[in-house]
């Protein structure tokens, strides 16, 4: 097994009593596609937002290549080589597709020059070439997926938390994407993916952790996880769940 | 001691008259989501329609404040149909808050060119005696500003709880969608709120005018004061600015007193930092949710 | 050419022109145009600032008061400093360092304010440090204060002027050139559009807004100092002024707020029409001004150069459609 890259011991957080996450475990290893599925509202969000550094931990912690990431602050962490693309896409929306892609080569790493190569690089590997000069304003919700991905790849992360990059996206462009991702993968980028689309994990991932009201019920490979009772009550109880609502 | 109880009696009593000239700007950050930079106008404007009632045909200030407030209702309706919304729905809340400060400015100049730089005070028969209370000594003035301030305050209030008016505004901050699909004319209601800010402000104006000196240049200093309320208090509830009012009376009387009066302002803003980066909800939070 | 000599070649020669203007200009439009550079030179350091980064501050005008104050005391307790052109030089820069060091000093805790609450902070530390120069009288706002004239012996006051806002606009373009093209520049950038995904991408999204406050805030400091100097003779009136700050925002406004040359062109414009077309109505300054300002936000939210971008966007789209069409 290669060596694990990000790991968290009891990983807890509690907005005013309400617990979203409870004393999570996780070990990511180094070159692997991760993927995180549960629920909605199973703290898949919050978790990558404790990882991220946009909330504090409430408890447990929480370690990136051996070092605990608590005391530093969001640009810190992402200088260290954590990248977030988000559920929500946030582009730039006055700047450019290559622009918005610079804006993350600049910061992700030393000097410009240095990063044009980068920005390139991220706009090849999502397939973005074609766009590179419009205005993130009018692109389809595919292209800002990508953008997205793109941008957080320009930071040159070693770990890149995507956010359900597929959420949306119709059959071909979630291919494009599952094919992007494994592309993120091959420039030696971990990966650690939420998703809802079952078919996309499970075709995509090397291992699965499930959470489901805030805890971890199960981690395995995708044919172990799609096996799991617990997992597929989980899922099975949610529609169940929003009909009494 | 004395001197210590003799201020916070001066200051609560100027905090009554800033909760009132505060709560219109309290209320149109509240449900329209603005800040009007030309609070301070309407203030300053109160003051000096308060004055011509006075000096022209001797009308009391106090009952000055019925036409005062009348007009200022108008001229804030029409203002929020026209100016303000079109300047939201084609750019931005910031770019909102330009047009409020260009406006300010115009009517400040036009202000000064009507009325010269000068500053002004309007002085009713009862504006030089004072009641006394063993050694403590309250002006007749501040009691009954005071005293206007707090009844108009509590008119609001019971307006906006108990009223169908009342609730239809309430109901148009925390969903301006949702209230239009329940068939209340937001537009309308929009207007309406602006207008009842601004005809506080003016209703303040007047009592302002009996209490201290103004001109058109302390319009700037009267918004301020508004923000500063909002921002202790909390935002669009009468009890907030009351709350948010008294406070900043008594920053300003115990600095004046005990610090030096150079210092009020400062001291006053020194708070309204602390306290938004403390606090940015206020002492009573938003009383329409964290809609904004 | 590419469009990068091209604006190269355009500034140089705009400087070459306004250098030799003065030759055969009069003194009427040497005094607009030296107005022109002293506002156009404010509005660019006050679009590094809230153009860039978008934190729109209502209270600049305090960096002018405060620089001219600064001058003249530095002057009075320690000057003079020389005499002729070269005795400004130490008190303005000084001046420039002395609201950098403010603005360091109270950037911390404005600049977590955000939107509407740092722009209304801004108006109250403008009150506030108006209010204290004002009443606190060792600082003699009341009473008001005197600089030295710098003038050299036989040139009139306004051609001297003319140069020096002149060079000092030329500084601050090319500073805010600069930072347009640099990481700075981008991490603003990323903070004006969304602070949060800044963050995330690696943006030291503190430390940026700083620097871009206390550069914009020492520029303003400097210019305020010069303007000191023009004016002479000093009250808090002269210089901790509302429209100011209100000015510097509607330049940019109508210029085009972010761009580079938006708030030269904003400045261009409404000075014409204030200085120029309207001179007759001077005590009328602030309703002319707002009464513009309320128009063109209502108009062209975008500015001048927004205008003409998607003047353009929609020209373009039509020769693109028209192209399509002949096509088929």
């Amino acid at each position: 097994m290669s060596q694990i890259i990000l790991s968290g011991r009891g990983v807890s957080k509690s907005f005013r009593g309400l617990k979203a996450i409870q004393d999570v475990d996780f070990d990511i290893p180094e070159g692997s596609i991760f993927g995180l599925i549960g629920p909605n509202g199973a703290g898949k969000s919050t978790l990558f937002n404790l990882i991220t550094g946009y909330y504090p931990l409430t408890a447990g912690e929480i370690r990136f290549k051996d070092q605990d990431l608590s005391p530093l602050p969001t640009y810190r962490r992402n200088q260290a080589g954590i990248a977030r693309a988000f559920q929500i896409s946030k582009p730039f929306p006055a700047l450019t597709v290559r622009e918005n892609i610079r804006v993350g080569a600049m910061f992700g790493d030393a000097s410009r020059a240095a990063s044009e190569d980068t920005v390139e690089q991220a706009l090849a590997t999502v397939g973005l070439q074609d766009l590179a000069d419009r205005t993130a304003e009018g692109l389809t919700v595919g292209a800002l997926r990508k953008l997205e991905v793109a941008r957080a790849f320009a930071t040159r992360p070693t770990l890149l938390l995507a956010d359900e990059p597929c959420a949306g996206l119709n059959p071909v462009e979630t291919r494009e994407m599952v094919e992007c991702l494994r592309k993120v993968r091959e420039h030696g980028v971990t990966v650690w993916l939420v998703e809802h689309d079952m078919k996309a994990v499970t075709s995509i991932c090397d291992r699965i952790i499930v959470i489901d009201a805030g805890k971890k019920i199960a981690e395995g490979s995708p044919q172990e996880i799609v096996a799991d009772p617990k997992v597929i009550a989980a899922y099975l109880g949610e529609p169940l769940e929003e009909a009494g609502h | 001691m004395m001197l210590f109880l003799q201020t916070t009696i001066n200051g609560l009593a100027l905090g009554g008259i800033y909760a009132l000239a505060a709560v219109g700007f309290s209320l149109v950050f509240g449900v329209l989501g603005i800040v009007n930079l030309t609070h301070g106008i309407f203030v300053i404007a109160g003051a000096y329609g308060a004055l011509i009632l006075f000096t022209q045909f001797g009308i009391d200030p106090l009952i000055a404040i019925v036409p005062v407030a009348a007009v200022m209702f108008v001229v804030g309706y029409l203002y929020q149909r026209t100016i303000i919304h079109w300047a939201i729905s084609r750019a931005s809340l910031v770019a909102s808050l330009v047009v409020t400060f260009g406006v300010a400015m115009m009517a400040r100049n036009a202000l000064q060119l009507a009325f010269g730089p000068d500053i002004h005070t309007i002085t009713p028969s009862y504006s030089f005696s004072s009641l006394t209370l063993g050694d403590l000594r309250i002006d007749v003035v501040r009691v009954v500003g005071l005293a206007a301030s707090l009844f108009l305050l509590i008119a609001l209030a019971v307006i906006l709880n108990k009223t169908h008016f009342g609730r239809a505004i309430r109901a148009t901050a925390q969903q301006p969608l949702a209230a239009s699909l329940c068939g209340l004319n937001v537009r309308n209601l929009h207007g309406l709120t602006f207008a009842s800010g601004a005809a506080m402000a003016a209703a303040s104006g007047a009592i302002i005018g009996i209490v201290q000196p103004f001109a058109a240049a302390s319009e700037v200093a009267w918004t301020l004061n508004a923000f500063i309320v909002v921002v202790l208090g909390g935002i669009g509830s009468p009890a907030g600015a009351l709350v948010g009012g008294l406070l900043l009376g008594l920053i300003n009387a115990y600095t004046a007193q005990f610090i030096g009066p150079a210092l009020t302002q400062a001291a006053m803003f020194l708070v309204l930092v602390l306290m938004l980066l403390v606090r940015p909800n206020g002492l009573l939070g938003n009383a329409f949710g964290e809609t904004r | 050419m590419s469009s990068r000599t091209t604006a190269i070649a355009i500034t140089v020669l705009l400087v070459l022109v306004a250098a030799l203007l003065p030759l055969w200009m009069g003194p009427f439009f040497t005094r607009v145009i030296q107005l022109f550079f002293f506002s156009a030179a404010l509005a660019v350091a006050w679009n590094i600032l809230g153009g860039f980064s978008g934190y729109w501050s209502f209270g600049h005008a305090a960096f002018i008061g405060m620089g001219a104050f600064s001058a003249a005391h530095l002057v009075a307790q320690l000057g003079p400093f020389g005499s002729g052109p070269w005795s400004m030089v130490v008190p303005v820069l000084a001046a420039g360092l002395i609201c950098g060091v403010f603005a360091a000093i109270i950037a911390y805790p404005i600049l977590r304010l955000r939107g509407i609450y740092f722009a209304i902070a801004m108006l109250g530390v403008s009150q506030v440090v108006g209010e204290l120069v004002n009443n606190v009288r060792w600082f003699q706002g009341g009473t008001g204060v005197f600089l030295q004239s710098p003038v050299p012996a036989g040139m009139r006051p306004e051609v001297f002027y003319y140069y020096i806002f002149g060079a000092l606009l030329l500084l601050g373009f090319l500073i805010s050139v600069a930072v347009r093209n640099a990481r700075f520049g981008y991490a603003l950038f990323a903070i004006r559009e969304d602070e949060d995904t800044a963050m995330m991408l690696g943006v030291a999204t503190e430390r940026y807004k700083i620097m871009a406050f206390v550069l914009s805030a020492t520029l303003v400091g400097m210019l305020g100092a010069v303007y000191g100097y023009s004016v002479g003779y000093l009250t808090t009136y002269t210089v901790f002024r509302l429209d100011f700050s209100l000015n510097m925002i509607v330049f940019c406004l109508i210029g085009g707020i972010g761009t580079l040359y938006g708030p030269i062109i904003g400045t261009a414009i409404m000075l014409f029409i204030t200085q120029v077309l309207l001179s007759r109505f001077l005590d009328m300054h602030l309703l002319i001004t707002g009464a513009i300002v309320v128009t063109i936000i209502l108009l062209m939210p975008g500015g001048v150069i927004g205008a003409f971008n998607s003047l353009r966007r929609k020209s373009s789209d039509q020769a693109n459609t028209t192209r399509a069409e002949a096509a088929r």
